[in-house]
């Protein structure tokens, strides 16, 4: 066989090929087996092309869709090594991550005209450190998903927080809908633990990994993930695309009488108990207290049919009206530093769904979000 | 094929290895036959992905039938031996007993909708009265030539995208299906441009007198062998029967054998499955063609892919050849490590070297001297020239009818061309180089290099989806934006 | 027509019209093709020569670098269809 004379050359036995299937056999269980007990793949994801020979995304890895050079996947490790927020911090940096959902990581929207897109484009300062804005969001609805990604944050020593909010994040039922808790329930556990969040850490829908899911071959989706974030890497940096962006359909602005919103109705309305309250307050307890500014995102305000009940597809006013109260009170009591820019944005500048904007929503949004931090800015010199 | 299906056949080679040796034959014949309509995708015309499989084992009897030695042929069903002809009943057998998945559920259906029984038994009965009728009418020797045409066809309408949406369009006609949704993937056929190809050698050898006597087994086996089926090699007639006829013989536990299968078989899934697939992450492709912001990407992602259609195919070409040699079928080798070699002309002799040859042999060598034989015969670049481009332009179509993969072909002919005129020239100052072994060397890498980025660029016809595409690339790979 | 005969026309054919280097020593062993003296054009050029020469024709299949690479190749397979 031409080519193949390194393999063929050799006379091969009957024992040899006993050895082989046993010394595989042995190598794989053994392998297995490490696995198994060291659990490698927070550290694996640690490791990473971003950020060393290609540059870190813009954004957190989601979407499963090779054309745009991204995937989800479960390794908040591997996704936070990606990041750029992951790069080595210049000592004049003033760093600020901004958590939220699928507004604030940029659907329908590449990278410079996403929020932190047009706030980095403003190349803003404080006491003579540039101020870096990086963005965390993610597209899943839940506080306590925000949660998570806020803690990871810390590790990269962040400035500032930014954490943009809405009502369809806090219902307590809904915390835990996102597969990445689900996926991620050690972690959960652990902020469970530390910072008394109120979930129910026997839900049906997390996944407890068992014996098998522990070793090689019960993690191998897991790493294949790692490996192909690396290898989009490539394709992120020759391109600089994340997201197929395609056409969409508008978010509806006619709705029907019904104001129901989840299991409550007006009659029988939400209390602070239904809402998840307790992880925006438990944000106050991360080991290192960093500055964060709660703000309300823009939503939707829709004319159609019916609009005088629906402030949009998600809200009926009766729910949102009550909940921006809530938070306010909340956020009084806890005196959390608090802005509500809920009707900032004009309704023709929102896209598929009642929180994403198109590029001008987007930059509209950034503006008022600089007069804020500006104002906000401006007391912590003072107070320094 | 996915990793799932070769496993499954990676098994099913085993547990053959297991069975009685004078078995094999028939199973590895029985398996063939089955495990093309468990290959064949399903297909949303009806009964398509159950007919397509069908013709293949039809024409191929046919074909049998054509060129199987001359006492078969006088009186067709009387004069077959007993093994041609239990051959031919289990070939009816399977084809008939896949339609019962039409009447029962069954676990493992290898087919979509199959077409009613009685259907297929009139078209059966059809053949078998008008074949032997029509044999009276018109010569083998035309019956040949109408097959070769006929497969021909068949080749064309596959290969060209237009032509495919014709047929899918007037087959969605004849079954009452939405022709608004035709389109090319309904006339997705798997295994039958290697199948074609194989059909081809058979018939124009037995033309040339120089076709080994064969039995329907012998014939059918060789067409469809399961392992080389959907991505060759394409095996030449003769060569695969010395090993078939001595399967019986083969010991697949033979350790040096066994060893050699094993390892083939992982090499090739590491190169297909690892490999190729990282690499097509980052490869180019329709979409990042336009995506890409520098050259240096460009660069990279043109290398990328050129490593990658060599490792997916290589790595495929493995799998095909470690299962075959658990049958006792040593197919023969396609790549020969092309990308180090140092010439265009030495590449083509060592990429796809199974499609190269057989493209050598029937259409360079036949036309070439035929040229040679003309009243042109003094002008031996020209006719040089035309059976190069002849030549690539038929590789370049095999994988598509389109302009991109034309000019690849040309590309690709160009540059043989130009190679052979330009070694005629300088082949006794390259003997005489071979004397200073560091400046050979030195030369040979230069040879490898200019190849390589010869046929990486020759990729960029290849991955193009239009030849505007195509030129944007080029432009952009060498810094122009377009 | 004899082996010699065979041999020496096939010679003076591919040394001086395929090769074109009259003082090239061929030897009988020697591979054609695969000493990088010839191509695979060239053997197209051999077989039409071998059918008007000899009136042997050698069928495509076997007009290839495995089977007529050496001159011995070559004259055996001229020899086996010779009249």
């Amino acid at each position: 066989m031409i080519g193949w004379e390194w393999l063929t050359r050799y006379n091969y036995t009957r024992s040899f090929i006993v050895r082989v299937i046993a010394k595989a056999g042995l190598l794989f269980l053994l392998v297995n087996l490490i696995f198994w007990i060291l659990q490698p793949l927070p550290i694996i994801g640690r490791i990473s092309i971003y950020n060393i020979l290609v540059p870190g995304r813009e954004r957190l890895p989601y979407g499963e869709s090779p054309e745009a050079y991204n995937l989800s996947l479960y390794n908040l490790d591997a996704m936070f090594a990606s990041h750029n927020i992951a790069r080595i911090k210049a000592p004049d940096e003033f760093r600020v991550a901004v958590i939220g959902d699928s507004a604030v990581w940029g659907v329908l929207l590449t990278n410079p005209s996403t929020l932190t897109g047009y706030l980095n484009r403003e190349l803003l300062t404080f006491e003579g450190k540039k101020i870096v804005f990086y963005n965390l969001g993610y597209p899943t609805l839940s506080l306590t998903k925000d949660f998570i990604f806020l803690e990871f944050a810390t590790r990269y020593q962040p400035d500032l927080i930014l954490w943009l909010v809405t009502l369809e994040s806090f219902p307590i039922s809904d915390q835990l809908a996102s597969p990445i808790l689900q996926n991620n329930v050690s972690h959960l556990q652990r902020l469970h633990e530390e910072y008394g969040l109120d979930l129910d850490m026997n839900d049906a829908r997390l996944v407890h990994p068992n014996i098998w899911d522990k070793t090689l071959l019960g993690q191998r989706r897991a790493l294949a993930d790692w490996w192909r974030l690396q290898l989009f890497g490539i394709g992120w940096s020759n391109t600089g695309i994340d997201q197929q962006i395609r056409g969409f359909e508008p978010r509806s602005n006619d709705f029907d009488q019904d104001t129901e919103w989840h299991t409550f109705t007006i009659d029988e309305p939400f209390i602070e108990a239904d809402l998840a309250f307790s992880v925006l307050s438990a944000s106050k307890k991360l080991p290192t207290q960093i500055p964060t500014i709660i703000i309300n995102e823009p939503i939707y305000i829709a004319d159609g049919a019916n609009s005088d009940l629906h402030y949009n597809f998600w809200y009926p006013q009766w729910a949102y009206d009550r909940y921006r109260d809530m938070l306010q009170q909340q956020s009084e009591q806890n005196q959390w530093n608090y802005i509500d820019l809920w009707n900032q944005i004009p309704p023709e500048r929102f896209t598929d769904s009642p929180v994403h904007m198109d590029e001008i929503g987007s930059q509209l949004l950034s503006e008022k979000v600089m007069i804020v931090l500006n104002n906000f800015l401006n007391e912590l010199k003072d107070t320094n | 094929m996915e990793i799932a299906q070769i496993a499954v056949l990676v098994v099913i080679s085993l547990v053959n290895a297991l069975l009685p040796s004078q078995w094999r034959k028939w199973v590895l014949f029985v398996i063939s036959l089955i495990i093309i309509y468990w290959l064949q995708p399903s297909l949303s015309i009806r009964w398509l992905d159950y007919t397509l499989p069908s013709i293949i084992i039809g024409i191929s009897v046919i074909t049998w039938w054509v060129v199987a030695s001359r006492e078969k042929k006088i009186s067709p069903i009387t004069a077959l031996s007993r093994e041609d002809s239990t051959s031919l009943v289990i070939i009816l057998a399977i084809i008939l007993l896949l339609t019962i998945p039409r009447y029962f559920d069954f676990p493992i259906a290898l087919t979509s909708r199959p077409p009613e029984i009685w259907q297929v038994i009139t078209i059966i009965i059809a053949l078998i009265i008008i074949l032997p009728l029509g044999s009276y009418l018109i010569s083998f020797r035309w019956t040949a030539i109408l097959l070769l045409l006929i497969i021909l066809a068949f080749l064309i309408i596959i290969k060209s995208e237009v032509l495919s949406i014709h047929l899918s369009v007037f087959l969605r006609q004849q079954t009452g299906q939405d022709t608004g949704i035709a389109s090319v993937i309904d006339i997705q056929w798997l295994g039958f441009s290697y199948v074609a190809f194989r059909l081809i050698h058979t018939i124009r050898d037995w033309q040339t007198g120089i076709l080994p006597d064969l039995s329907l087994r012998e014939f059918i086996t060789y067409v469809i062998f399961f392992p080389a089926f959907t991505a060759g090699p394409i095996d030449r007639v003769e060569r695969f029967l010395n090993d078939f006829r001595a399967i019986e013989k083969y010991n697949p536990f033979e350790a040096n054998r066994f060893t050699e299968a094993a390892a083939r078989i992982c090499i090739g899934l590491f190169k297909k499955f690892f490999i190729a697939d990282s690499l097509a992450i980052i490869s180019l492709s329709h979409t990042s063609i336009d995506q890409a912001l520098s050259a240096p990407a460009l660069w990279l992602m043109l290398y990328a892919y050129a490593l990658r259609l060599f490792f997916d195919f290589s790595g495929y070409t493995d799998i095909a050849i470690g299962i075959g040699i658990l049958w006792g079928i040593q197919l023969p080798e396609n790549f020969n490590r092309p990308y180090l070699k140092n010439t265009i002309t030495t590449f083509w002799q060592s990429w796809h070297m199974t499609l190269s040859s057989w493209v050598r042999t029937y259409v360079y060598s036949p036309l070439s001297r035929q040229l040679l034989r003309s009243r042109y015969k003094n002008h031996v670049n020209i006719i040089l020239l035309i059976s190069t481009l002849a030549t690539m332009l038929t590789i370049g179509i095999w994988h598509g009818i389109t302009l991109p993969f034309i000019v690849w072909g040309l590309w690709h002919g160009i540059g043989l061309f130009i190679h052979k005129v330009w070694s005629d020239h300088t082949r006794a100052w390259l003997r005489r180089l071979r004397q200073h072994p560091g400046r050979d060397a030195a030369w040979r890498w230069t040879g490898v290099i200019l190849t390589f980025h010869f046929v990486v660029l020759g990729w960029v016809w290849f991955v193009s989806s239009d030849l505007s595409s195509a030129f944007r690339l080029f432009l952009a790979l060498f810094g122009v934006a377009p | 027509m004899d082996e010699q005969t065979v041999r020496e026309n096939l010679r003076t054919f591919i040394v001086k019209d395929l090769i074109r280097d009259p003082d090239y020593d061929l030897a009988d062993d020697e591979g054609v093709v695969t000493g990088g003296l010839i191509d695979s054009f060239s053997l197209a050029q051999i077989g039409v020569f071998v059918e008007q020469a000899f009136g042997v024709y050698i069928p495509d299949p076997d007009l290839t670098v495995a089977k007529m690479d050496t001159l011995n190749q070559m004259v055996a397979r001229i020899l086996r269809d010779i009249q």
